[in-house]
């Protein structure tokens, strides 16, 4: 039967229906009429109710009421005298065809109702269902995004249609389509607001190949848009809950950083002030070898001043995310001697070995940058490394990835604290006499990440290496060749 | 004395006017300052001076706008300052003809020396008389025979090695930026190819230098270019 009523329009249905009563009415009077002579009027009559109350009882109250009716006209043209005619003989029997026709008309009616009512019963319960479906699908689901794609989704495969398009307002407001990004080109058939007591969320759009979308259909799609306002809403909250969570945090973060910063700017300040005042006085003179290393002084600061505060730049920079790489197929080489070049001069003391074998491919990095990493790394082993001991920069090829290695012969760093050198303000613990803010192995992890490398401390037996790694290849290409000439004579 | 050279400084900060007037009337040059673009242009047509010391980052206008301005109408040497990780705005001072630049906080024997290369190229522009042997340390180049020695010796080069260290020997203590000699050794096709620089100057370094690693000849300007310094 499902499949007819699934297949047949309203009214073909209907009629076939009634078709299809009269034909079993029409059968069961025949058998009936079979046991005329052996059974009394009123006991057919009671037989008659039996027929009549299954079809109410499996196709409902219309099909009910056409067979109370057939049954009532078969039974006074085949039984009631005289047979064969629509016509009574008796008084008595017009009692019995009344009261069989209020009987057969009132079993029809309440078998039906109850048939109605456990349809309707068993609609509203798969209606639950769905909702209960929907609910637990968005449960927990904290991004827009997501709340959105359930929403199509469910929306979609429940109430059957050809297509589903929610436009979403608000500060970042987006369209999700389902099944695909085709949108059919009729507007759509039904179109239901999203939005909660406080607020308009946004908007759902149906298609679907109908006449008219039933009005149960209506409701059940009203349900999910509410469902989703809802689901919706607290992905918003949840979402400022987490941006207030971050400014906090870098609310902190930026009273850390004052007070670290003041500090340190100021001890070269006083320096500088210190000898400044010293040169400018009148009440001691100095002699030329404490002048120039007054005046050596207030350089060497001045120089600190800047390499602070361009360090604070490039943090500010990398949080903000306006680093980006600037790529370019550059010689590693060419970076590592032009930092060894400029670094030679605040050595004093250490030994700086580079081994990195000019016949590499190029790799694409930001030489900017690069040199920027190198030159943090270099520092950093001058910083916490004795006097008269080596710093290496070393480099291999490994599957595609270039692997560096600076290392130097300071003290190691206990192993729980080799992954927080690398964050922002924090400094390995007894080093007082070392100057700093704490940023120049972030800036390093910055850089390395923004160029999609990784970057990472290791103790050695004689000291600490920081390695990172680096992608040789470019958006899927490798190191292009260089057209080459040739020498002439 | 019968001229000062005449230095324009255009910078919009009291302190650092106040310093460079100090520091370069001390040495000699008749200096004029200027605070803001518009005001450094009125005296750069009025006062006709030997070098521009140009601040990139002025209250009024862009100074690479000053920088264009400029060249609509002179040829005097403009030195650009800015801060660091400016590389852009430097480049675009460049293609605009700035002649070289500067990094904040810079010191004074750098300016100076900056100054004199400036005023050197300017003279001999004037002059028309480019220089066609260049010395630098261990190294001759005679621009006219096509010929490199280094210590006496032969070096030989590739034409595209040649074109490069011709140029930049040519236009010996400027920058170049990578954009410039690209266009100026490869032509179009170079545009898009920065590494062929790369590549090329790593083979004429090893070729050139004691310690390619530790170039004395052809230094790198990160983020900018090449600089080609001889012994002048």
């Amino acid at each position: 039967m499902k499949f007819i009523t699934m297949k047949i329009p309203p009214f073909v249905y209907t009629l076939y229906q009634f078709l299809l009563v009269g034909g079993l009415m029409m059968i069961v009077s025949m058998g009936f009429e079979a046991l005329r002579y052996e059974l009394d009027n009123t006991l057919i009559a009671l037989l008659y109710l039996i027929p009549v109350g299954l079809i109410t009882a499996f196709w409902g109250f219309g099909p009910g009421i056409t067979s109370a009716m057939t049954a009532f006209i078969a039974f006074n043209y085949f039984f009631m005298l005289p047979h064969y005619a629509l016509a009574v003989h008796y008084p008595a029997d017009i009692v019995i065809l009344t009261v069989f026709l209020i009987v057969a008309v009132v079993i029809s009616q309440l078998v039906g109702r109850m048939k109605a009512s456990l349809l309707a019963a068993n609609t509203r319960e798969q209606e639950a269902l769905q909702l209960y479906e929907l609910s637990i699908a968005l449960t927990g689901v904290h991004n827009e995004h997501d709340v959105v794609q359930i929403l199509a989704k469910e929306a979609q495969a429940v109430l059957q249609a050809e297509h589903v398009k929610l436009n979403i307002t608000g500060t970042e407001s987006f369209s999700f389509h389902f099944p695909d990004r085709y949108v059919p080109s009729r507007p759509a058939e039904l179109t239901l607001p999203i939005q909660t007591a406080r607020n308009f969320l946004g908007e759902i759009l149906l298609w679907k190949v109908a006449s008219t979308i039933p009005s149960m259909e209506k409701r059940l799609l009203q349900t999910f848009a509410s469902q989703g306002a809802l689901a919706l809403e607290r992905a918003r909250l949840a979402q400022s809950e987490a941006q207030a969570q971050v400014l906090k945090e870098s609310d902190h973060l930026k009273s850390v950083l004052l007070s670290s910063v003041s500090h340190e700017l100021r001890t070269p300040l006083f320096t500088i002030k210190a000898a400044s005042s010293s040169l400018r006085g009148d009440d001691v003179v100095w002699d030329s070898h404490e002048r120039v290393e007054l005046i050596e002084a207030i350089d060497d600061e001045a120089d600190h001043l800047n390499m602070l505060v361009g360090n604070l730049l490039d943090m500010s920079r990398i949080e903000s995310g306006s680093l980006q790489p600037r790529r370019e197929w550059n010689v590693l080489s060419e970076i590592v001697g032009s930092v060894a070049a400029r670094m030679r001069y605040s050595m004093n003391g250490h030994t700086l070995e580079v081994n990195v074998p000019d016949t590499f491919p190029l790799v694409p990095v930001d030489y900017v940058q690069m040199e920027q990493v190198f030159t943090n790394l270099v520092s950093n082993g001058l910083k916490y490394a004795p006097v008269n001991t080596a710093i290496c920069i070393c480099a291999n090829i490994e599957d595609d990835m270039l692997h560096v290695q600076v290392s130097n012969q300071g003290t190691q760093v206990p192993s729980e604290h080799l992954e927080r050198i690398f964050d922002k303000f924090y400094r390995a613990a007894a080093t007082e006499r070392v100057t700093g803010i704490g940023l120049g192995l972030s800036i390093c992890r910055g850089i390395i990440e923004a160029h999609g490398g990784r970057i990472w401390a290791e103790n050695l037996l004689d000291g600490l290496a920081f390695k990172f790694t680096l992608p040789l290849s470019w958006d899927g290409t490798l190191s292009p060749q260089i057209p080459m000439d040739i020498e002439t004579e | 004395m019968t001229s000062m050279l005449h230095i324009l400084v255009i910078d919009d900060e009291p302190q650092v006017q106040r310093a460079m007037h100090t520091i370069l009337a001390k040495r000699g040059y008749k200096v004029t300052t200027a605070s803001d673009g518009e005001e450094g242009l009125a005296l750069a047509a009025t006062s006709e001076p030997d070098i521009i010391i140009l601040d990139l980052g002025l209250p009024d206008m862009d100074g690479v706008e000053v920088c264009a301005r400029l060249r609509e109408w002179t040829q005097c040497p403009i030195i650009v300052l800015s801060v660091r990780d400016s590389e852009r705005d430097k480049v675009a001072a460049f293609e605009k003809g700035a002649d070289d630049y500067l990094t904040k906080p810079f010191g004074i024997e750098e300016m100076l020396a900056r100054i004199g290369v400036a005023l050197r190229h300017s003279t001999s522009r004037q002059s028309g008389m480019p220089n066609k042997l260049i010395r630098a340390g261990a190294l001759t180049i005679d621009l006219t025979w096509h010929l490199v020695k280094r210590e006496g010796r032969e070096v030989k080069l590739t034409p595209t090695e040649y074109k490069l260290l011709a140029y930049l020997a040519a236009n010996e203590g400027r920058v170049h930026t990578h954009q410039n000699i690209l266009t100026q050794v490869w032509g179009q096709e170079g545009m898009d190819h920065p590494e062929y620089l790369r590549v090329y100057m790593r083979q004429l370094r090893k070729k050139l230098e004691a310690d390619p690693e530790n170039p004395q000849y052809i230094i790198t300007e990160s983020g900018i270019g090449y600089r080609f310094i001889s012994d002048e």
